[in-house]
């Protein structure tokens, strides 16, 4: 699409008519009052916590607030990369060689990471060119929270799209009982998140009164007491299926009704050209499909970027997402400023995805 | 003409991302129960609202005392509001009507580590009436209750950390009750493996709290007091968690899970681990009080075969038990302080918390219900434990207020760490000592 922008005719924009102007002019118009509400709605609360992210100030409290400039952010954000020297045996001299697996054996993170003026703490060890390096970061739960929610926005939505994809195209085929099939695709995605979240709670319960426990148990796979909540590597994993379960629909919603601005044409000149189905679907159906699912993708991401309950209600303070460690350093520990803080970073973050979506897929381009 | 239209579809979708940020920082609280549509408005009644938990019978019991208060009381209303069981979440709610300075609760239920939080949004009870009653309720949950001079909250009940026990299989398989950690472990384990043998696989050796929360902080703060471990942070703000007893015993517990304990245990809260219990599949059981009278109840496959003990003892040759409990106090921001805090003492009443300890048995803040025969015949265990709940060992909200909750906090998270396998114990705590002085300033 970016390339149908260079081939119009430069022409047409020095001899715009008088009527395209006053039309344009018209449009402006006609947009002043959705841009006083949303002034009034979006922009001065956003403003506030701006402005509350530059002070300390403490939620539900009469303490005193006071302007502490960038130091929220720098509290949130700073990290630091630290080589870790190999540890040294204090009688001999050399380096000190763990006795039951053979390797080296390094200086521990917590010595070598910087206290002043921050304190950084342990986030992941790696080694690099045969280094062993420490990464520390002033606030590793922040930094995990950005990755976990990062990690599940790409796979939920990457899940929800193929599947919206699969189940628009079966629904937008003749078939009886469409109606009510598209219907009910939509129970899961009407279903409030709080509640649905309960839901899969009982059914990752930790024993076999979890549907998923049992099931496993009796095709032979695992002994019945697979903790998917509360095991690390488990958590993400279930986040994601919670998602997709619930938004796929909504996905396949919007995908459909890209579908069926699709002219029939299209599909009967491809028969008599001799194209098959898959040529059909790669050359015909995607590319026009294309807008449909770049709304739908924006919509997505943005959303999944701002988790908040699935992960609330069933990680609570063991795994965090960023809106969820938001909540919990406002309510919490009520550090409103340092949540203010945190709100522009989530802000900034959906800002990047946002704009390289537009670059990406050309969403804002003129179909005319 | 491109360019314009780009430039306003790139306004929209700012516009759009503004609005989710709005949504973001106004985020309404997910937890907020729905207010009950006013009725019967026509005689002017007063309402009171009681924000109350739902742990157990404790709403039912709560509404049951509205009941007799509103039938006595022909002018007021009191209406009880249903709060999450999570302590964290139920404090979340409540930060959000004393930032608002709303009047729409009157008086709280609020746990025994924050009154010394939330004391600036609560009215002192001494000027209403509370000072003659005062005296009767411990004097330690008091003397926590008690800041500044101002008292904040009237003990309701009490509780301390117990050991369940299963006295049917005790016999069974001829064991003793526990008293230290290493008998617990041998039982538990016998037990577990027999009762597998015999063909239920969904039988395990103990279950306790070990989610992520403020009750993971009670089971450590036993564990580690129990081993002569300290209080993490004494009441002198010493810090005073990196020590070997702690280390110690956390590496213990961090042994139980997967092999007396559900690998899950480190997602249950007090109701995960009383459903695995009642429903007969387990062996021992760390709970509150009152999981005893619904242990006892015609519905759960324990009932008669099980009794309460202390927790058990590591290195100082003693169980400890934290020090839990609940305490009713009135919202600064109330419309009508006077009735709000007769309400409250009301609820806190020697008759009430009498009438809770035989159908809820939660343990009464007033000394002479421990003597009183009818508590003593439906929870018999008030009396041979006495010295437990009297003596329980107090988490250092005191000393580390207004940060108790960081504190908690970290480490709870901290030990989480070390029951999943992320970290070590001695690493771990090393890094809670540095973590705690960051937070506290000691």
């Amino acid at each position: 699409m970016i390339e149908t922008k260079k081939k119009a005719p430069l022409v047409s924009r020095s001899k715009r008519s008088d009527l395209a102007k006053r039309e344009e002019s018209l449009a402006y118009k006609l947009l002043i009052p959705t841009i006083i509400i949303l002034l009034l709605i979006a922009i001065y609360p956003l403003g506030q916590v701006f402005v509350t992210s530059f002070t300390d100030r403490q939620f539900a409290s009469g303490q005193e607030t006071s302007f502490v400039g960038f130091e929220n952010y720098r509290r949130l954000l700073s990290i630091t990369i630290k080589e870790l020297p190999p540890a040294l045996d204090e009688e001999t001299g050399d380096v000190k060689i763990d006795s039951d697996t053979g390797k080296v054996v390094y200086e521990r993170p917590i010595q070598i990471l910087p206290r002043e003026p921050y304190r950084y703490r342990e986030y992941k060890q790696f080694n690099f060119l045969g280094n062993r390096y420490v990464l520390g970061a002033t606030d590793p739960d922040f930094i995990d929270a950005i990755r976990n929610t990062v990690t599940f926005t790409v796979i939920s939505v990457f899940l929800e799209l193929a599947l919206g994809l699969g189940i628009a195209l079966v629904v937008n085929s003749h078939f009886k009982g469409r109606g009510a099939i598209r219907a009910s695709m939509l129970i899961p995605w009407a279903v409030i998140t709080v509640v649905s979240a309960r839901m899969w709670e009982w059914m990752l319960a930790s024993n076999r009164v979890g549907f998923f426990n049992t099931l496993l148990y009796y095709l032979g796979l695992g002994d019945g007491q697979i903790a998917f909540l509360a095991s690390s590597n488990l958590q993400l994993a279930a986040m994601v299926a919670v998602d997709v379960w619930k938004t796929t629909p909504f996905m396949a919603l919007l995908l459909l009704a890209g579908l069926q601005t699709i002219p029939n044409e299209l599909y009967e000149a491809g028969d008599i050209d001799g194209a098959g189905k898959i040529r059909q679907f790669i050359t015909i159906t995607l590319p026009l499909l294309k807008p449909a699912m770049a709304v739908a993708l924006v919509f997505r991401t943005l959303d999944a970027l701002r988790v908040f309950d699935v992960f609330q209600v069933l990680l609570g303070q063991s795994k965090y997402s960023m809106a969820s460690y938001n909540y919990f350093q406002l309510i919490g520990n009520r550090n409103m400023g340092l949540a203010s803080a945190i709100g522009v970073v989530i802000f900034l973050i959906i800002f990047v995805f946002a704009i390289s979506y537009i670059k990406m897929l050309g969403v804002d381009s003129d179909e005319a | 003409m491109f360019k314009n239209k780009k430039l306003l579809a790139m306004f929209t979708v700012f516009m759009m991302l503004f609005t989710l940020l709005a949504g973001c920082a106004a985020e309404a609280p997910a937890d907020v129960p729905e207010e009950e549509p006013a009725v019967e408005e026509t005689e002017e009644k007063v309402v009171i609202t009681i924000a109350a938990g739902a742990v157990g019978q404790e709403l039912e019991l709560t509404k049951e005392a509205a009941a007799i208060y509103n039938e006595a009381n022909e002018g007021v209303e009191v209406r009880v509001l249903d709060t999450p069981d999570l302590a964290q979440d139920r404090l979340g709610l409540y930060l959000q009507f004393f930032e608002a300075r709303s009047a729409e609760v009157d008086v709280y239920q609020i746990d025994v580590i924050w009154p010394g939080d939330l004391a600036e949004h609560f009215v002192d009870l001494n000027q209403y009436g509370a000072a003659s009653v005062v005296n009767d309720h411990f004097p330690a949950i008091v003397e926590n209750n008690t800041v500044d001079g101002k008292l904040v909250a009237i003990p309701w009940f009490t509780d301390a950390g117990l050991l369940y026990y299963r006295t049917d299989l005790l016999e069974k398989y001829d064991r003793q009750p526990p008293t230290t950690w290493d008998e617990l472990e041998e039982t538990a384990k016998i037990i577990q493996d027999g009762e597998r043998v015999e063909g239920n696989q969904d039988f395990v050796g103990y279950v306790w709290q070990g989610n992520s929360y403020e009750g993971l902080t009670c089971n450590a703060l036993e564990w580690i007091a129990s081993n002569d471990g300290g209080t993490i942070i004494s009441p002198d703000q010493e810090i005073t968690i990196n020590n070997q007893n702690a280390v110690e015993i956390i590496e213990k517990a961090a042994g139980w899970i997967g092999t007396i304990s559900p690998r899950g245990v480190t997602g249950m809260a007090e109701e995960d681990a009383r459903a695995i219990w009642q429903g007969g599949n387990a062996a021992f059981m760390r709970n509150w009080p009152y999981a005893y009278s619904l242990s006892n109840e015609d519905d759960s496959a324990v009932k008669g075969v099980f009794d309460v003990s202390a927790l058990p003892a590591g290195n100082s040759g003693a169980g400890a038990a934290t020090l839990g409990g609940w305490q009713l106090a009135v919202s600064k921001y109330s419309e009508n302080p006077e009735i709000a805090a007769d309400v409250a003492l009301f609820m806190a009443s020697y008759e009430m918390q009498k009438m809770r300890a035989i159908k809820g048995s939660f343990n009464p803040t007033i000394k002479a219900l421990y003597e009183d025969p009818e508590v003593l015949e439906a929870s018999p265990f008030f009396g041979s434990l006495y010295d437990v709940f009297i003596n329980a060992v107090a988490r250092p909200s005191t000393a580390t207020a207004p940060n108790y909750n960081s504190v908690s906090t970290a480490f709870f998270r901290s030990v989480h760490g070390v029951l999943t396998g992320d970290s070590g114990a001695a690493d771990a705590l090393e890094e809670l000592e540095l973590d705690l002085e960051d937070l506290t300033g000691f």
